[in-house]
């Protein structure tokens, strides 16, 4: 995955962002498979929130509008609601993260995804995600500030 | 590709808790952080140097680092060695007549002196960041680099993208042989944006940016200038 | 039959607030609950992987105490021979006392001290079930 990501690297740490994928300005990834989308947290978001006690997804079948919470994170820094950055609605979560919310933080872009959304509007959807570049930038400063 | 990293300097304790002193170099390096210098201090974890934090390893192998100890073991200072580079600054608090007189508390609780040798630590470094960042320094021996300082190229370490910080080298051929420039293709990006171009009077930036991030010997830095500056005009030319 | 001291070692991680619970809380198991049966390692004595870190790992057992997913304590003990018999980390006991969440690295709050003595209370209970039956040098 590296070859095809974009690496960040602020003072000790490093953040991978693969360049297939979009991204949301709260640090949410998008991969559209056909009319879903998997939905995750970025490899930026992980390491800025620390390590992951909690993962609560919302049901299957929950309606959501984009900026519509879809999932809430507790670590020992942060209680965190994610805001969906598509529209549609939930047909999978991810089981796993029930015992092992710590798979967010091991493989935020394989086995840590949150879920998977039936989308009803990608074209709208997409004019507010970033690619990986636009979101490399975005949090670089963030990271200079925020990550210690 | 990665933009130049700021230069900062990483700060090892050995947070031993056995003893007071122990103690006194995590308070010590956490004061510095949180306090004295926030923007130009990074902590490393010295047991991610052995248990495999690349971002920790890559950090101490392209800034300067200053090692913090409790005792004459001088954990942090062999351990940095070890699994990174050379200090650039070892403290042992214990030499410290503060630390000698005694009284310091216990490991888990110090005493007010023992708060005192903190602060008195904490200057100590934040003191020695503040020379490292005006110093031209060498990462590979953890001296800085004067004069009368030889270096000794054939014992370079390559700092290259594999090692985890994501930085760029390039290899250069500098009197006869290759001696790999970290953050050269960056340093090369930045001066070509800021429309540099690759003439006489741009050299001695150049050389100086190159220095923020690798040690030139003084008796060669004629030699690797113009090498420096041969290599920005291949980079522009290849970027039209 | 007689035992040797089931040794204690914290990561003491400097980059965040479990780091300082792994410290606190072995402070409590050693100095309060388990001062007879346990012995405290620091760790940075280990990362040099010398052959008096071996010699007091050798033919103990130990239980190391991590602050994060990483492990360091656990993998230094395992990596210089020596035998973790547990493995502790600090988010799973966070997990289980949902209600402290802790802050601070140099100095720990209240909900950070309460969450060390509860990793404390852990560890002590695991010391037990190692040392039931022996007697200690």
């Amino acid at each position: 995955m590296a070859e095809e990501s974009i690496r960040v690297t602020v003072d000790k740490f490093s953040f991978l962002f693969p360049k297939e994928l979009s991204y949301s300005d709260a640090g949410v990834w998008v991969a559209v498979e056909g009319r879903r989308a998997r939905l995750g947290l970025s490899d930026f978001a992980q390491q800025r929130n620390g390590d992951i006690a909690f993962a609560k997804v919302k049901a299957v079948g929950t309606q959501l509008k984009p900026g519509d919470e879809f999932a809430e994170i507790e670590t020992v820094k942060v209680n965190e609601s994610l805001p969906s950055p598509v529209q549609g609605i939930i047909v999978e979560v991810n089981a796993a993260l029930e015992e092992a919310p710590e798979l967010i933080n091991q493989a935020p872009y394989g086995k840590g995804w949150l879920t998977i959304v039936e989308i009803s509007d990608w074209e709208s959807d997409h004019q507010h995600l970033l690619d990986a570049e636009d979101y490399a930038a975005l949090v670089k400063d963030q990271a200079e500030t925020e990550i210690k | 590709m990665p933009e130049l990293p700021k230069r900062k300097v990483g700060i090892i304790a050995c947070s031993g808790e056995e003893l007071p002193e122990g103690t006194v170099t995590r308070l010590a390096a956490l004061r510095v952080l949180e306090s004295l210098r926030p923007h130009e201090t990074v902590t490393i974890c010295l047991p991610l140097f052995l248990a495999g934090g690349e971002g920790d390893r890559a950090f101490a192998r392209f800034h300067p680092t200053i090692a913090v100890d409790g005792c004459e073991k001088r954990c942090a200072a062999r351990g940095t060695e070890m699994y990174s580079g050379k200090p650039a600054v070892s403290i042992v608090v214990g030499d410290s007549t503060l630390a000698k007189s005694g009284g310091l508390g216990s490991g888990r609780q110090l005493s007010e002196a023992g708060m005192q040798l903190v602060n008195s630590v904490a200057d100590q470094v934040a003191r020695h960041v503040d020379e490292l960042l005006h110093l031209d320094w060498d990462r590979r021996s953890g001296r800085a680099l004067g004069s009368s300082h030889s270096q000794d190229q054939s014992k370079a370490r390559q700092a290259t993208c594999s090692c985890g910080s994501g930085i760029p080298v390039q290899t250069l051929q500098v009197s006869g042989r290759e001696v790999a420039l970290v953050a050269l293709p960056l340093i090369f990006t930045q001066f070509r944006e800021d429309g540099k171009p690759p003439i006489a009077s741009t050299k001695t930036e150049l050389v100086k940016a190159v220095k923020v991030y690798n040690p030139i010997p003084d008796e060669e830095e004629d030699a690797y200038a113009e090498e420096i500056l041969r290599a920005f005009a291949a980079f522009c030319q290849g970027r039209g | 039959m007689k035992k040797e001291r089931v040794l204690i070692v914290p990561c003491s991680g400097i980059g965040k607030t479990f780091g300082t619970v792994t410290r606190e809380g072995a402070y409590v198991v050693t100095e309060d609950l388990c001062p007879n049966e346990t012995k405290l390692v620091p760790l940075a004595l280990l990362v040099l992987g010398e052959d008096e870190a071996r010699a007091t790992l050798s033919g103990a057992r130990a239980i190391a105490i991590d602050g994060c997913k990483l492990a360091c304590a656990a993998k230094v003990v395992g990596e210089l021979g020596g035998t973790v018999a547990h493995s502790v980390q600090v988010v799973d006991v966070f997990r289980r006392h949902r209600e402290l969440k802790p802050s601070g690295i140099a100095e720990l709050d209240e909900n950070g001290r309460k969450l060390a003595h509860a990793l404390a209370e852990e560890v002590k209970r695991l010391v037990a079930s190692m040392t039931e039956g022996t007697t200690h040098a």
